[in-house]
């Protein structure tokens, strides 16, 4: 036993310097959840905080980060290596999030179906804390769409070509949705000093 | 080249972007466990995977023993009053098959043991 735990623990310090890539390829070809264990490490912060983002209640979205990073083992030989991995990453966080929307959406329907009233947030951000940031603000104003590309390109630095990889959208689109939703956020709060972007 | 000179003209920023990426910055979620929690989500899984076929196989074998043994008896009965020689005379077979099956039964949980522990 302690022979094992002493493998694994050597397992994961010779991951702690490795690149991304490097990590994958391990975690695919010989299934090494130890790698995986440490490309978690290293993205769990952004990807909770792009879905706590998105979403606005920190324990739903943890729950999400969860599942994303399970449905990342179990599709990550789809991962060809030719973006950033949290590029990707965000790309299936992006996705288990707007699954877990659809499905508390038919929930409610169903719901609603039956004759029963349910307060779903299914289109509206409600920020599940005391506090009220003026992020919370400006997230607010924005679609969940428009959300989720200012988010990536603000709050997780992906460029605009990562962000379409992300979200299945043209770079032109991404484009003209930061445009609209700086746009919004200009208009909301009422900020004038400043040059399109 | 070009995507250079795109990459370029991404990054240029006017005050209104570095306002709002200054606001969108948020401090770094601590680990506190999550991503070992996932680890184990992950090996549990895997074990479930590795496991459920060979154990469907165990379980089933246990199930059809008895009806595989009078299946059998059956059969060389048939043979034998059609008058067709069986290889194995009837009644050693008969008797040795629960054996034989627990036998394989036994060397099949082994092996799935043996590689629990080697895991």
């Amino acid at each position: 036993m302690a022979c094992y735990r002493t493998r694994v623990i050597s397992n994961t310090a010779s991951h702690v310097g490795a690149a991304d890539q490097y990590l994958v390829a391990r975690a695919v070809s010989a299934q090494d959840t130890a790698a995986f264990g440490e490309l978690i490490r290293r993205h769990q912060s952004q990807v909770r905080n792009f879905l706590r983002k998105l979403s606005g209640d920190a324990s739903a979205a943890d729950d999400l980060a969860q599942d994303c990073f399970l449905h990342a083992w179990n599709k990550l030989q789809t991962f060809t290596g030719r973006g950033s991995f949290i590029g990707w990453l965000l790309k299936v966080a992006y996705t288990t999030f707007l699954q877990s929307k659809r499905k508390s959406k038919r929930y409610a329907e169903i719901l609603d179906e039956a004759g029963y009233a349910e307060d779903v947030q299914s289109k509206s951000y409600t920020v599940q804390s005391d506090e009220i940031t003026d992020l919370d603000k400006f997230l607010a104003v924005l679609s969940e769409e428009e959300r989720a590309v200012m988010v990536m390109s603000y709050a997780c630095g992906l460029s605009h070509r990562e962000i379409g990889a992300a979200t299945d959208m043209p770079v032109g689109t991404v484009k003209s949705i930061i445009f609209r939703g700086k746009e919004k956020i200009r208009t909301s709060f009422d900020i004038k000093d400043h040059k399109h972007g | 080249m070009i995507s250079k000179i795109i990459n370029m003209a991404e990054k240029m920023q006017d005050a209104e972007d570095r306002l709002l990426e200054s606001m969108f910055q948020s401090e770094s979620v601590a680990d506190n466990g999550f991503s070992d929690r996932i680890v184990r989500r992950i090996r549990r899984q895997m074990w479930v995977r590795r496991l459920a076929l060979p154990v469907a196989m165990v379980a089933g074998a246990a199930i059809a023993v008895k009806p595989a043994t009078q299946l059998f008896a059956v059969g060389s009965q048939i043979f034998a009053s059609l008058g067709v020689e069986s290889l194995l005379p009837q009644a050693a077979v008969t008797s040795q098959l629960p054996i034989m099956v627990v036998g394989g039964l036994g060397l099949a949980i082994a092996l799935l043991t043996f590689r629990l522990f080697e895991e």
